[in-house]
């Protein structure tokens, strides 16, 4: 009884939490255990050794792993309080409120413009007033408005890779979600792009909960409010940053950010 | 230079050669059928070849009802062909993929690719000329054809439709949007031009087939324009087929003009898509 | 500006901060010696923990700066500098308040000959101003001025090596007055270490700007280039 008025604690108080979240590939425990809240306008990065379940994890929060076959989920992942994975939930519109950015840029073969109002238009949205609004609206908050805005009808493939990121962020910031989850989303750019989106990132804070998933602890410092450590499937550490990168707790945490792992 | 070297650079210099040879040998026989035929038929091409009606006078005889049968042919061909043919590739590929039933179809489709257009003429015959008794109509010989050229335009969709990268079915489905609107908004038009490429290998089929009309019922003598589905009707295959049959030389002259007219609409048919192709490339490459 | 720039500002401005904090015990320190104001004293000893605490955060803020944004180049100069500076400052607290409390051990104020013998009140003088300008030189990035600070530092170290014989003297006249004297004596000393202390801040100014070593015999008499 009191484990589930805490659990019910923990997810009203949180913009996105996890209970007990285990995920299965057929028999394959992918996730196990996973109980952690997000707060709204924070930064969260999931950090960890590769196939330890991070973007695995990240995945849940907008469904994207019910497109896998042979997924099952046990325990709870709540938005706003409410669980995410109850039948009367419509996915699409869940998605819709969920934005996602993924580790190779991947801009649909259209122009800029179309690209990002690709969400509005799905929705039905035909003003052409309101359109061109949310494009520049975007553009502008993700930093690119000033470098595309006279050639807003090329195609988004002519762009630059750290462009065409920034482009995917605004193709999912312009239907104005709540959440964003970012898998690497610097990872496949050089270090000049990966600066420009890190700035980027951090100044959408005040509109969006952001977690994002990287390999790169560095990354993980600069930007993120709070950290969470993943290994094998498990939540080792969850805490701020500034605590984590300075004085961890569990020793296996030490041992990744400090190299010694492996 | 070694013993080695020197022999690997005599084997590469003969490869070369014996390459360079057979595709002499390839683009000889080429020109020359190409040649052959343009010296026997190219003086008999003129406006009135084109106009006239066909005839038991070779020097009066034209192809003007033949083009008419090719052309409408094809449009029904096509009208029903191309929507059944593109959406059973992309329900192959998007929606069926782990089905028993999608895997059966798509292992019958890749040996109906394969099976001699005769066969199809049989099968047309059967079913469209006798049992559903459209007779020897347009419809039949275009339904029997869209059926010859369905199994190319399947796989080409299906082939289109595989290349476009799942990273943009992934971004759609983010932003919120159903299967079909990502298929019929980001797929579709990413595929665009590889299935443009099928119908345009379907189409070129379609033109030269001569066999399964003969067998639903193309007439070899039709003094009149087909004015409707339901019409008898000829084509330009089987026109030229019918004049290599007859005995005097003259008609062998309005077949080989005959083949060149077929040439000419095949290459130009070609060059339109293929330039409709690259343009869409273009727009959606760069 | 970056994150990490906006960072190392914050930086700046808590050492700064900290700085006119000391700069201001020390002043006061100065001013209850010639007023001989007991309860001045009193209040620089209770600043002193805000002295300390302030230590304590720019510590913690520099190991979070290295530890989260890895800084390089003049950025990782600039914050090893501010970690010893920030010592070198609450040091500087420290000999606020202990010459507070020699003042405060004291019923009377200090015999006007004695001070005036040893020079203490020019002494004082002199400590302050090297003190604030250190804290321009940083402010201003100015490492001529920071090179000045040595010399500077040299005019308290000869009124540190004649306190000996001028408290002998004076001793030997006014014998009544050892306690005073000795006393005298300590914050000479102390005050001696005011300029100590000024000169490292001095030199990791320069070393953070110009990323060369002057400690330990590193050639600081050297004209300015």
């Amino acid at each position: 009884m009191v484990q589930k008025s805490q659990d019910i604690a923990v997810a009203t108080a949180n913009k996105l939490s996890a209970n007990r979240l285990s995920l299965y590939y057929g028999e394959k425990q992918a996730l196990r255990d996973i109980t952690m809240g997000i707060q709204a306008n924070t930064i969260t990065a999931f950090i960890g050794p590769s196939g330890c379940g991070k973007s695995t994890f990240l995945r849940c929060f907008n469904r994207m792993n019910d497109l896998i076959p042979n997924v099952r989920i046990d325990g709870q992942v709540t938005l706003d309080g409410k669980d995410i994975y109850r039948k009367k939930l419509d996915v699409y519109e869940h998605r819709k409120n969920i934005g996602m950015v993924f580790q190779k840029p991947n801009p649909f073969p259209k122009s800029i413009y179309d690209n990002v109002v690709f969400g509005l238009d799905i929705n039905g949205e035909r003003s052409r007033s309101v359109l061109d609004q949310t494009v520049e609206d975007a553009l502008t908050k993700a930093a690119l408005w000033d470098e595309v805005k006279d050639n807003l009808h090329k195609s988004a493939l002519a762009l630059s890779g750290g462009q065409q990121q920034r482009l995917c962020i605004a193709r999912a910031i312009a239907v104005k979600p709540s959440v964003l989850l970012m898998d690497e989303p610097a990872s496949a750019l050089d270090p000049i792009s990966t600066a420009k989106i890190e700035e980027l990132i951090i100044s959408l804070k005040d509109s969006f909960t952001i977690v994002i998933v990287t390999h790169n602890m560095q990354q993980a410092a600069r930007i993120s409010d709070k950290t969470a450590f993943f290994y094998l499937g498990e939540l080792i550490e969850y805490t701020d940053t500034g605590t984590l990168f300075t004085n961890p707790q569990r020793e296996a945490t030490e041992n990744y950010i400090t190299g010694r792992y492996g | 230079m070694s013993r080695k070297r020197s022999t690997a650079k005599i084997k590469d210099k003969l490869f070369k050669l014996v390459a360079i040879a057979f595709t002499t040998i390839a683009l000889l026989s080429l020109v020359l059928l190409i040649g052959d035929i343009l010296i026997k038929g190219f003086a008999r091409v003129n406006w009135s070849f084109l106009v006239n009606l066909p005839s038991r006078h070779a020097d009066q005889a034209g192809i003007y009802t033949a083009l008419a049968g090719m052309v409408s042919l094809l449009v029904f061909t096509m009208i029903t062909a191309i929507p059944i043919g593109i959406l059973s590739g992309i329900y192959l590929e998007e929606y069926g993929k782990d089905s028993w039933f999608a895997r059966f179809v798509e292992v019958n489709i890749s040996n109906l690719a394969g099976v001699p257009s005769v066969i199809y003429g049989i099968l047309g015959l059967q079913l469209f000329v006798r049992t559903t008794g459209l007779g020897n109509s347009i419809l039949a010989g275009s339904l029997t054809l869209a059926l010859l050229i369905m199994p190319i335009i399947i796989v080409s969709t299906r082939e289109a439709v595989k290349a476009v990268p799942d990273s943009l079915r992934q971004g759609s489905l983010a932003l919120g949007a159903t299967k079909w609107q990502t298929v019929y908004k980001v797929v579709l038009p990413a595929s665009f031009g590889g299935i443009l490429t099928g119908i345009i290998l379907s189409t070129s089929r379609a033109i030269g087939e001569t066999a399964p009309l003969i067998v639903v019922g193309a007439l070899a003598y039709v003094p009149f324009i087909p004015e409707g589905p339901m019409d008898q009707y000829t084509s330009l295959p089987i026109q030229i087929y019918n004049w290599t049959t007859r005995p005097q030389a003259d008609f062998v002259t309005n077949a080989a003009a005959g083949i060149i007219v077929m040439l000419v609409f095949t290459f130009l048919l070609n060059a339109v898509a293929i330039t409709l192709r690259n343009r869409w490339y273009k727009k959606v490459k760069i | 500006m970056t994150h990490l720039e906006s960072e190392l500002k914050k930086l700046r401005e808590d050492t700064e901060a900290m700085w006119h904090l000391v700069i201001s015990q020390l002043e006061k320190t100065h001013t209850a010696l010639t007023d001989f104001d007991k309860g001045l004293c009193r209040e620089v000893i209770a600043t002193e923990k805000r002295v300390n605490s302030m230590e304590l955060a720019l510590d913690r803020n520099c190991e979070h700066l290295f530890a989260l944004h890895t800084p390089v180049a003049i950025d990782l100069r600039f914050v090893l500098a501010i970690l010893k500076i920030n010592n070198n400052l609450e040091r500087l607290g420290d000999i606020a308040e202990g010459i507070c409390k020699y003042l405060l051990s004291e019923d009377q104020a200090y015999d006007k000959q004695l001070v005036t013998a040893t020079q203490l009140d020019e002494m004082f003088v002199k400590a302050l101003a090297i003190v604030e300008d250190t804290l321009t030189a940083f402010q201003g990035e100015d490492t001529k001025l920071a090179r000045t600070i040595f010399q500077k530092d040299e005019e308290l170290d000869v009124i540190n090596n004649l306190a000996n014989q001028r408290l002998t003297e004076y001793i030997g006249q006014r014998p009544d007055n050892i306690g005073q004297a000795l006393n005298t004596l300590s914050m000479i000393r102390r005050l001696e270490r005011v300029g100590d202390q000024s000169k490292n801040m001095a030199e990791e100014i320069i070393f953070y700007l110009e990323a060369k070593v002057l400690r330990h015999g590193g050639n600081k008499k050297k004209k300015l280039h």
